[in-house]
């Protein structure tokens, strides 16, 4: 009870020491004045008694003191006396205190920013209930190797897989979701976006509680029960302008993927918090599904209380074996079924991961950079208070003390960096979500170019992080100086006169501390600078890939129609008419639909035959197929190599042709003239001609290598048995101008064309390209930001170095000169100096890098982590720097008027 | 002779007990008096005592005159600072025992 009582009011003496301190005076004036009278009773006279108190009651400064250590805390008031002092020492150098200030906030920056995204995305627990025990079910299927030798994971479950594993003792709760895209038919709007197919109890399964209304019951999405939804925050901001009234609403629903239901009326019942994001961040409602038992669905479980991992993997595995060995179906020595369990936040983050740690590690290297110039910084700043030190410690001050006010100073210093490098982690975070802000589509694949992105944020962990990483680089930063000053050697400072602490001709010593500092700056930025210079190639030997076609100045767009629920024909007449009204919008100069865009994660594919009854090659791979309008392959700009493409001539009632990518002549006309030649596509008797030969297509990706593929006229296709719109039209249009201009022009066309059809998924070609290669983008800007502060620093600190250098040895440089030294003589000392540090130091930062590259293996594209040229130019640039850095302090030292020199000592 | 660390205290609290509320005059008076030896006592070494036993609440301490009209800092007692009293001072005893049991008797 008394020990809080006494802490608190020791606290509160410290913060508010006027009253303590007025009324111990006073105590202490009445304490003398009741002595002083005592000894008068007994005769003294008046100014001896006076004395006499003073003697009796000793040292009265002493026992104020006394007093006032006992009734607030020492060291909190040792503290902020050191506070005071270092506050007024800096602000007699503010120059100093400005490059040191912003050094560290360069690298405490880096590092907050990184950490808020680190910590947000691979640290903090995913938001559900004791998320730690959820996991995803992956199938190793065995026999059956990937290119890398790993065995083929199989991540998807069929109904009955599902309904088996319910019987799991080491799984509480299994359940399956699989993806889907809704169209929201509205009185005067379509919307379409990114849903999930659920089973009932994935809600239960994650632990999540819906904002309003209810989740699914076990009953929800049985067959001849009510169609419910359950839908998204965003969803319902957007679209029900968060009306609470929405619960019991009906609306029209229709899936575009999987399997379609005529029925489209569904109840929404339940609204999501906004955190929810599953299965990822672009899903906007979710709705029931009973798996059968041969659909397919992804399946997440939570771990039963006290269940390990390995004891779940080989429950589930057996389990699936005996479900499956019950299907007469398959042959009695089906192999046992391996399932491995995989956490669901593990699942979800590991594309980024590599390349987080890799970010984290390069911001890392950023502080270190910054620490190590300020460090030396520090080291010349206190070398010249050398005598101030001196005096301090010859009047009685201990060298704890002198440490701890040195420490005091650099802590200060780097607390003001880490306020000013939060204010840049929060302007980097900002640079992150506009660098990950990619184009995010089902159709594209992939998933977003950052897990978790809207939950990142410079939030009270990073600000925690940030003050604890200011005051530990700030202890850091000062130990050697403080430690280094207050050597009580360093106490022949005093014997020496000002003119002999000076440089002296013979005490200059070689810039020991100081120059290996600079040099583990350069070994640090030199890594880095090969890191980017990596990434930042590799992108650009990404972004420079011939794609085959000219995506700038093209217009792409989707136009959903009641619709979805036409008949094909329909739709395919409705995209003719469309296009003949696009090619008269002026500024038009081709345009043209395709059942797929490039990159659209959409393939068919069958079996090409040189004759009617010949097998195909078994080893060969079957041709890509694609569906295209006559103008599509000219719109998008695919250049014939030979014979010709589509045209009016070609159509229904005309000699069947088609078109085949470079790829496919290669490959299966090696040495013969394709054109011309017939062929046969899977189970269709009649042949084909080959009309011509067309440029190879980066449809899968800019870093998959061309597929062997095929073009066919969908006025022509209707043979093959290929949905010809399993995802809709694709519309392609080339403007003159810019594509954005045209945005409105196709909306109104789409909906003068049929009132109730809509244009969406409206993108130029080229952003298309560009989110499919956002993440190494992202990688490649922010390491290449990190290597260009990390070689900006490393340039002040070499500079800084030279120029204090240069200051030291003003009268050495001037005796030379004196004695008829060139001035070249004098540029080449300084900057052997240099050379010598930068060549030891982008040596070893070179060696450094072969090592810390190969955890960049898994970014690069079309290089090495050992990439020979990247290397190289490393080092020059690196070299180029230095000089420069280099060159100004070099040009100082030759001006140097020995007169002037010799003169000032 | 030197005060033994920690006693100041309790020396405090016990003479303001027997004494009821002291300036911190009248108690160093008082310890010089009581002393077998005489040993003069800086008489500022007390307040650390003074204040450290305020902020536990055991004294308190309040602006009265003296006889001589005169203003000084009278402390008193506390309730809080009596029960503490005993608890010290049975501490006190334990450890004059245990130390008297260690140390050789002169004999």
């Amino acid at each position: 009870m008394w020990r809080w009582r006494r802490f608190w009011l020791r606290l509160d003496r410290f913060l508010r020491p006027g009253r303590a301190e007025r009324e111990l005076a006073r105590e202490v004036e009445a304490h003398l004045s009741l002595i002083e009278e005592d000894f008068r009773r007994r005769g003294l006279p008046a100014d001896e008694a006076r004395a006499a108190a003073r003697r009796a009651f000793g040292g009265v400064e002493q026992a104020k003191e006394c007093q006032r250590d006992e009734r607030s805390f020492v060291w909190l008031e040792a503290l902020r006396q050191d506070v005071r002092h270092a506050a007024r020492s800096l602000a007699r150098s503010p120059g100093f205190a400005l490059v040191v200030v912003l050094t560290l906030a360069l690298g405490i920056g880096a590092d907050t920013a990184i950490f808020s995204v680190v910590n947000a995305v691979l640290l903090r627990p995913l938001p559900y209930a004791d998320a730690d025990r959820l996991v995803r079910l992956v199938e190793q299927v065995p026999g059956s190797e990937t290119r890398d030798g790993q065995p083929q994971r199989r991540v998807v479950f069929t109904g009955a897989d599902l309904d088996a594993l319910q019987d799991s003792r080491t799984l509480s709760q299994t359940a399956g979701y699989g993806l889907s895209v809704l169209i929201m038919r509205a009185p005067d709007e379509a919307v379409r976006f990114m849903a999930a197919a659920v089973s009932p109890a994935v809600f239960g399964t994650l632990g999540v509680r819906p904002l309003a209304g209810r989740l699914f019951e076990p009953q929800d999405g049985a067959p001849g029960a009510d169609q419910v939804v359950v839908i998204g925050y965003d969803l319902w901001q957007a679209h029900f302008g968060g009306d609470p009234r929405v619960i019991g609403q009906p609306v029209s629903l229709q899936p575009l993927l999987g399997a379609s239901r005529p029925n489209q009326a569904y109840t929404i019942v339940g609204v999501m918090p906004p955190a929810f994001h599953f299965p990822d961040g672009r899903t906007r409602a979710w709705i029931p599904s009973r798996f059968g038992a041969a659909q397919r669905a992804f399946a997440i479980a939570r771990l039963a209380k006290g269940a390990s991992i390995d004891a779940a993997e080989a429950e589930a595995g057996s389990i699936l074996s005996r479900a499956r060995g019950r299907d007469p179906q398959k042959s009695d020595a089906a192999p046992p079924v391996r399932v491995t369990l995989v956490r669901l936040q593990d699942d979800l983050v590991a594309p980024v991961r590599p390349a987080l740690i890799v970010l984290a590690v390069a911001a890392a290297c950023v502080l270190l950079i910054a620490c190590a110039n300020v460090a030396s910084l520090l080291l010349a700043r206190t070398a010249g208070r050398q005598r101030e030190i001196a005096v301090r410690l010859a009047l009685g001050a201990g060298r704890g003390r002198v440490i701890r006010h040195l420490l005091a100073e650099s802590v200060m210093l780097s607390l003001a960096g880490g306020l000013a490098g939060t204010v840049l982690a929060i302007g980097g975070v900002e640079l992150l979500r506009t660098l990950a802000a990619a184009l995010s589509r089902i159709d594209l694949g992939g998933g977003v170019s950052l897990p978790r992105l809207d939950e990142v944020g410079v939030d009270g962990a990073a600000l925690l992080f940030a003050v604890a990483t200011s005051i530990v680089a700030g202890l850091l930063v000062g130990v050697g100086s403080a430690l280094r000053a207050s050597r009580p050697a360093r106490m022949n400072a005093l014997r020496e006169s000002r003119a002999a602490t000076g440089p002296g001709l013979l005490r200059v010593r070689p810039r020991g501390a100081r120059g290996s500092l600079v040099a583990a700056q350069i070994v640090l930025a030199t890594t880095l600078l090969v890191d980017a210079g990596l990434l930042v190639h590799s992108f650009v030997a990404l972004a420079a890939v011939d794609l085959g076609y000219d995506p700038s100045n093209v217009l792409t767009f989707q136009v959903a129609t009641p619709g979805d629920l036409y008949p094909d024909a329909r739709v395919q007449a409705f995209a003719e008419r469309l296009v003949a009204r696009l090619r008269g919008i002026p500024g038009v100069a081709a345009a043209g639909f395709a059942r797929q865009l490039p990159l659209v994660q959409l393939v068919d594919s069958l079996p090409l035959r040189t004759a009617p009854a010949a097998p195909a090659a078994p080893s060969a791979s079957p041709p890509d197929i694609r569906l295209v309008s006559r103008d599509y392959l000219k719109t998008m700009g695919v250049r014939v190599i030979d014979g010709r493409g589509f045209g009016d001539g070609d159509g229904p009632g005309r000699p069947r042709v088609l078109l085949v990518n470079e790829t496919l002549a290669h490959r299966d006309f090696a040495g013969e003239e394709p054109v011309g030649q017939s062929v046969y596509l899977g189970s269709d008797a009649e042949p084909w001609q080959i009309a011509g030969i067309v440029d190879d297509v980066r449809e899968f990706g800019l870093d998959r290598p061309p597929e062997p593929q095929i073009f066919i006229d969908f006025r022509q296709a209707s043979a093959l048995g290929l949905p010809p719109f399993p995802l809709g039209p694709y519309f392609v249009v080339r403007t003159s101008g810019h594509p954005a201009t045209l945005v409105a022009d196709v909306r109104r066309l789409v909906r003068d064309l049929d009132a109730q059809a809509r244009a969406l998924n409206v993108a130029p070609m080229d952003r298309i390209v560009a989110a499919t290669i956002a993440r190494p983008h992202m990688y490649a800007v922010l390491v290449a930001i990190f290597a260009a502060v990390a070689v900006t620093l490393a340039a002040i600190g070499i500079f800084a170095l030279l120029a204090y250098a240069v200051a030291q040895r003003t009268r050495e440089i001037g005796i030379r000169l004196a004695l008829g030294a060139r001035r070249g003589r004098v540029v080449a000392l300084v900057l052997s100096q240099s050379l010598i540090m930068t060549a030891i130091g982008v040596g070893a930062g070179l060696a450094a890098a072969t090592v810390g590259a190969r955890s960049l293996a898994s970014l690069l594209y079309g290089l090495t982590p050992l990439d020979p040229a990247t290397y190289f130019l490393a080092a020059v640039l690196f070299a180029v720097v230095a000089a420069v850095a280099s060159w100004v302090p070099a040009r100082r030292a030759a001006k140097i008027d020995p007169v002037v020199a010799l003169r000032c000592e | 002779m030197a005060l033994l660390q920690g006693t100041l205290d309790l020396i405090v609290l016990r003479a303001l007990t027997a004494m009821g509320p002291q300036h911190a005059y009248g108690l160093a008076a008082r310890l010089e008096q009581v002393a077998d030896q005489p040993f003069t006592l800086n008489q500022g070494t007390l307040y650390p005592a003074l204040v450290r036993l305020e902020q536990k609440g055991w004294i308190k301490g309040t602006w009265r005159t003296t006889e001589s009209h005169r203003e000084a800092k009278y402390y008193a007692i506390s309730r809080a600072g009596e029960r503490a009293l005993g608890r010290e001072t049975e501490r006190w005893r334990r450890l004059v025992g245990l130390i008297d049991k260690l140390l050789p008797r002169e004999s």
